[in-house]
């Protein structure tokens, strides 16, 4: 009976994918991928960052010839906890969670490891050891856009800087803004605002109009989140500003990519890192994690520095041709042992 | 007139009178003309959500989807453009059929069904966030996204929609501001000058008078949605043209904002009822507000802190000091 | 019969300067129905409040058994064995819950009863249920149930308190026929049991199968008590109705062409077909008890609900409208009963409310044209005898009667073929009376005029004829001159033969 469910299975994943021929040469339980099954555990998950992270994972998901299930608790803290003890009852054998709560996840985390299934966390702390965490470095996001404003821009300059406190990769890399400010004394903060009153890039655009109007001086922007730095963007654009004030920013889509290529655009440099990469790496420390190999305490994904110039000089126009393009953000050799398939097609948005 | 009674006329205009002034001193740049046209700009689209909510406050409905019906309005208008690669044209047209058919299936529901208004459109709100993601897999949408069938979307956004959002007659006044002052005075001449807005007021206040008086009740009604889907709809189109792609986004601000501007409507001039001069006038109260305290530099925070203060002064003045019962807030 | 469980002795109470209950002298004794009639402001739902304990009374006594018997507040009256079943059936029981624990709703609420174990709610719930002989599944939610069995399970929720006496304020009001049968059922078991029963109602068919005795009041005081065999049912109505009717002097004019025909019209299952002309030129009123099927004559007239059988014509045509939209535009018009629920639109002026039906004659295509309206306003303001300083005043500053002849005016403004006014004056002074009176004849040359009136006095001062409707069926008719008095009262009174069953 095993037997033969097996054989179906193993036909199955052969008739899917002809690099899955080999899945008997993966350590267990990759040998027999048609029966696992992981979960992912979702906190947030509306908007391309998030719908892109989902496809990385999907693919990976599919690479390994595993079954995926997605738990989406729509930024409900209880209701994500819930959904962590729902996918223990349900038997899965690995699970990632996705953002939330460390106050919400740490005991939740903690029953999935009771109950002996791995897990892994992407941008959120629960703050325990045997949880490996995934990251984006929103430190080297951060620094890598400022240094291209000071490269672009000298050392000194007024600048306006968007921010909403309390969201933690925003805190993080309001940490290296913290951090360039003392470095270099000539950056002159004359404007902090932000909101996440959705659309964000349409509120964000009049909180930037008004900054804007009060401080005419501006010649830098630092919106270090691809929704800020748009809405900034439109307000630059509608006071007519666009030739004399930059913008840079953290993440990137290809609606981001079109706007940073308009003729005469503000927005000048992003950093980002591919959220479908952070989606494959984050099934990939999972998978070996069950494996019983050790993908490290933190799993960082590096981040690549985007300029308008870049765009233009290789005619990009969209997260594919981005990630063709410039490899350094299609892939990411993390958590990648040489038994791990990799997605067949390139990363994308 | 006694005090009492200037108080509830005039009282939310001298204190709207007083907070310009006091900006006017405290944020240098705010009483200038390009700063009032912004204000004028940034109210644009809750606005004219406001006016459309304030027609269905009238006959003493209530309507949640207007929020959703933006969004979905700003997610087909891209859709249209950039994958199937139609006019501008096309886009606006569509989008209006989308916000007036919403509007009917919302009274509809309410009118035939006997659901009550929130829940309808509270239900219709869910149903639009979910139907605007369905065709992209919830992604946004942009010139060179992926499509689902692998390919490219290779439409963009015409500059004759983009103009909607970024044109300036005479390089000075947005075209969203001029639809925001036509749609309040067009709205306005509706609901005080003709007979349909008449009735509409009558059936608010006791429906069952207005049906005895020969009033064709439930046609009011769902006229009432209609107007607000397609005014909700016209919303989303400029909120496009400002943005240049289809965001995804829930759209629960705009709702939560147009539904304050026209509550605080209810206090301008003493009205204690919804009409659409005192909503104009509470969008412009808020975008005043917000202006001021972002040059201010005064956290996102607070915003919302005075904006909830701004809206419970305002109910006070309509309900404590006018002394009346209000059907419906 | 026992002796007297309730002795009522000068029960007085007053609101403000209307004194409502002027000296009430009252036994109910047990074992005994007691029917209580009374017209609208009689009196009656004030007594009824002072032996709950929603009011307590100015002056009098009231003894129980012998004590004294004043309570507080209604839970007060409830522990003493005063229980009332209120009109509305769902004051009475709580639709979302089942059965059982509606019959045990009250010791829930004080606490003698806790909710924890299902079961033995369920025996308690039995056995309330088997002492007035209902037979429910008792985890059945009430909301199931029909109108009867909901006020079933209020009677029987009541019985379990032991009560001595009964207050029953119009059960049958919302009952067909059959399941008033029911409740009379219950009625005879808890007449046997020695419980005091007072029933309000106006439905002589009830009244006859249950009464021991009747009580009519009037003006706040009992103005008749009768209590042979065979009860004089058309006496007590006289009782209850009994003022020095007016003598106003109706002149009738020569009645014009029919202009409204009703034939064969059915206006409930189980009501006798009736036919009803209506001719220009003529006042018609329509008198009789309250629930006696006018508001259903007024609704098949107004497109509100059609007839169940029978044919209309207007001006010779057929007329069978769907709606009250339609019934204006053929020119029928109905002014309806309680302008403040169905004719006042409250945040409007007395312009507006004026307005209302005809604004388009007010418009230029979609836009109302002021000067129009205000002339309209002020020359129907002056019409009506409205007292106001301006057409501009909110309608809810005037007095009743200029609010009334607001009402009334707004369908004044007009020509109509068929003018219906559903109890104009209700809630009307005297002098707001004569004037909408006056008003009504003074117009009435080129259309029919169709008056519902509970009150025949009213219905002798306004009208040429005067038809009497009982059982939702026309029960006589007589000219307005005359009038043979008694004629009338028994119709009123008396059920057709038929009907009733």
């Amino acid at each position: 009976m095993m037997n033969r469910r097996t054989l179906a299975a193993l036909l199955a994943g052969a008739a899917l994918a002809p690099g899955l021929a080999l899945a008997q040469d993966r350590p267990a339980p990759f040998d027999n991928p048609g029966e696992v099954e992981i979960a992912l555990v979702r906190y947030l998950s509306t908007g391309d960052f998030f719908q892109a992270y989902l496809s990385g994972v999907e693919r990976q998901a599919e690479a390994l010839g595993i079954n995926l299930r997605v738990l989406d608790s729509r930024q409900d803290a209880a209701l994500q906890a819930d959904m962590v003890d729902q996918a223990i009852a349900l038997g899965v054998d690995g699970i990632v969670i996705q953002h939330g709560l460390t106050e919400s996840m740490k005991d939740a985390a903690q029953r999935a490891l009771d109950a002996g299934i791995p897990v892994v966390a992407f941008d959120v702390n629960v703050e325990n050891e045997k949880i490996p965490q995934i990251e984006q470095s929103d430190r080297d996001l951060a620094r890598l856009a400022l240094e291209q404003a000071i490269a672009d821009n000298g050392e000194a300059w007024t600048a306006g800087y968007v921010y909403v406190p309390g969201i933690a990769p925003l805190d993080r890399r309001n940490e290296t803004w913290e951090e360039f400010k003392a470095k270099y004394p000539g950056i002159d903060e004359v404007a902090m605002f932000g909101t996440l009153d959705n659309p964000i890039a349409n509120s964000v655009a009049n909180q930037a109009r008004s900054v804007l109007s009060a401080n005419p001086n501006i010649t830098v922007m630092f919106a270090p989140y691809d929704e800020f730095a748009k809405g900034v963007k439109i307000a630059v654009d509608e006071a007519g500003m666009s030739g004399q004030v930059s913008i840079y920013s953290a993440d990137i889509s290809t609606a981001d990519i079109a706007a940073m290529r308009e003729p005469g655009s503000a927005w000048k440099a992003t950093a980002a890192t591919n959220p479908a990469v952070v989606g494959e790496v984050s099934v990939r420390a999972l998978a070996m994690l069950m494996a019983d190999e050790d993908p490290g305490a933190q799993v960082i994904v590096p981040p690549t520095l985007i300029t308008q110039a870049q765009l233009n000089d290789e005619s990009i126009t969209n997260m594919e041709e981005l990630a063709a393009k410039l490899p350094a953000f299609a892939h990411a050799d993390v958590a990648a042992p040489d038994w791990m398939p990799l997605p067949s097609a390139p990363a994308q948005n | 007139m006694s005090v009492r009674d200037l108080a509830i006329r005039y009282g939310f205009i001298l204190l709207m009178l007083g907070l310009v002034a006091f900006f006017g001193l405290a944020a240098s740049g705010f009483l200038t003309l390009p700063s009032a046209i912004f204000i004028l700009q940034s109210v644009a689209i809750t606005g004219i959500l406001a006016l459309g909510v304030t027609c269905t406050l009238v006959v003493g409905g209530f309507d949640l989807s207007i929020g959703a019906v933006a969004t979905s309005a700003l997610m087909l208008s891209a859709y249209v453009m950039v994958v199937w690669e139609m006019s501008a044209l096309a886009a606006v047209v569509l989008c209006l059929l989308m916000g007036a058919a919403v509007g009917m299936i919302n009274g509809f529901l309410i009118v035939k069904m006997k659901v009550p208004d929130l829940l309808a459109t509270l239900g219709m709100m869910f149903v639009l966030l979910g139907v605007q993601r369905i065709p992209t897999e919830g992604n946004s949408i942009a010139t060179g996204m992926a499509l689902p069938d692998g390919t490219n979307a290779t439409g963009v956004f015409s500059p004759a929609f983009l103009a909607l959002g970024r044109l300036r007659l005479w390089n000075v006044l947005p075209l969203s501001v001029v639809f925001l002052l036509v749609i309040a005075v067009l709205v306005w001449g509706f609901l005080e000058l003709t007979r349909h807005g008449r009735l509409m007021y009558a059936i608010g206040s006791n429906a069952q008078a207005a049906a005895l008086a020969g009033t064709n009740v439930e046609r009011y009604k769902v006229a009432a949605y209609v107007i607000s889907g397609v005014l909700a709809s016209v919303g989303g189109i400029l909120l496009a043209a400002r943005l240049g792609r289809g965001d995804v986004a829930s759209g629960n601000n705009l709702l939560l904002d147009s539904v304050a501007a026209a509550l605080i409507g209810y206090a301008v001039l003493g009205a204690s009822k919804p009409n659409a001069f005192g909503t104009a006038i509470g969008a412009l109260f808020v975008g005043i507000l917000l202006q001021g305290l972002t040059m201010l530099n005064a956290p996102y925070y607070t915003q919302d802190f005075v904006k909830g203060a701004v809206l419970v002064v305002a109910l006070v003045f309509t309900f404590a000091l006018t002394g009346q019962q209000i059907r419906r807030a | 019969m026992e002796g007297p469980a309730i002795r009522i002795r000068d029960l007085r109470k007053a609101f403000g300067p209307n004194q409502v209950l002027r000296g009430i002298d009252l036994d109910l004794p047990s074992g005994a129905v007691t029917v209580l009639m009374g017209a609208n402001g009689a009196g009656k739902s004030t007594l009824v409040k002072v032996l709950c304990g929603v009011h307590s009374a100015d002056a009098g006594t009231v003894t129980l058994d012998g004590r004294p018997f004043a309570p507080a507040s209604p839970a007060q009256a409830l522990r003493a064995g005063v229980v009332t079943v209120h009109q509305n059936i769902n004051d009475g029981v709580v639709p979302d819950l089942d059965v059982a624990s509606n019959l045990l709703l009250d010791q829930i609420a004080d606490g003698s009863v806790g909710v924890a174990s299902g079961r033995a709610l369920r025996q308690r719930a039995r056995g309330v249920a088997e002492a007035v002989g209902l037979r429910l599944d008792l985890g059945r939610p009430v909301a199931g149930l029909p109108l009867a069995d909901r006020q079933l399970v209020a009677i029987a929720r009541a019985m379990a308190h032991k009560p001595r006496l009964l207050i029953l304020d119009e059960p049958t009001s919302s009952l067909s026929a059959a399941e008033a049968d029911r409740l009379f059922a219950l009625i005879d078991r808890l007449r046997a049991q020695g419980v005091a029963l007072l029933y309000i109602s106006h439905r002589m068919s009830d009244i006859r199968r249950i009464a021991d005795r009747i009580v009519s009041m009037r003006d706040g005081v009992v103005s008749g008590l009768f209590e042979e065999k065979p009860l004089d049912t058309a006496g007590a109505v006289r009782a209850m109705l009994g003022r020095d009717l007016s003598d106003a002097a109706i002149s009738i004019p020569a009645a014009g062409r029919v202009i409204l025909s009703m034939a064969g019209i059915v206006l409930r299952q189980d009501a006798l077909p009736f036919d009803l002309t209506a001719c220009a030129n003529e006042v018609v009123a329509i008198t009789g008890l309250v629930g006696s099927g006018k508001s259903a004559l007024a609704a098949a007239l107004f497109g509100q609900s059609a007839p169940l059988a029978g044919t209309m014509t207007l001006d010779g045509s057929p007329y069978a409208p769907a709606s009250p939209i339609e019934a204006v535009a053929r020119g029928v018009f109905l002014s309806p009963r309680d302008r403040r629920a169905n004719a006042l639109v409250a945040d409007f002026d007395i312009a507006r409310n004026l307005s209302l039906p005809f604004l388009r004659r007010h418009s230029w295509g979609s836009f109302i044209r002021w000067r129009s309206e205000a002339a309209m306003a002020n020359r129907m303001v002056g019409e009506m005898g409205v007292i106001c300083r301006s057409p501009r005043d909110g309608i809810l500053t005037l007095s009743g009667g200029n609010q009334q002849k607001v009402a009334v005016g707004r369908w004044m403004s007009e020509a109509s073929r068929l003018l219906v006014l559903d109890e104009p004056f209700q809630g009307v002074d005297i002098q707001a009376r004569r004037d909408i009176g006056a008003k009504v004849r003074a117009t009435a040359k080129d259309r029919a005029t169709v008056v519902l009136v509970a009150e025949l006095d009213e219905a002798m001062e306004i009208a040429d004829r005067i038809l009497v409707m009982a059982e939702h069926s026309l029960a006589g008719e007589h000219r307005n001159q005359n009038l043979d008095l008694s004629a009338v009262m028994r119709q009123v009174t008396e059920a057709q033969q038929g009907a009733a069953a």
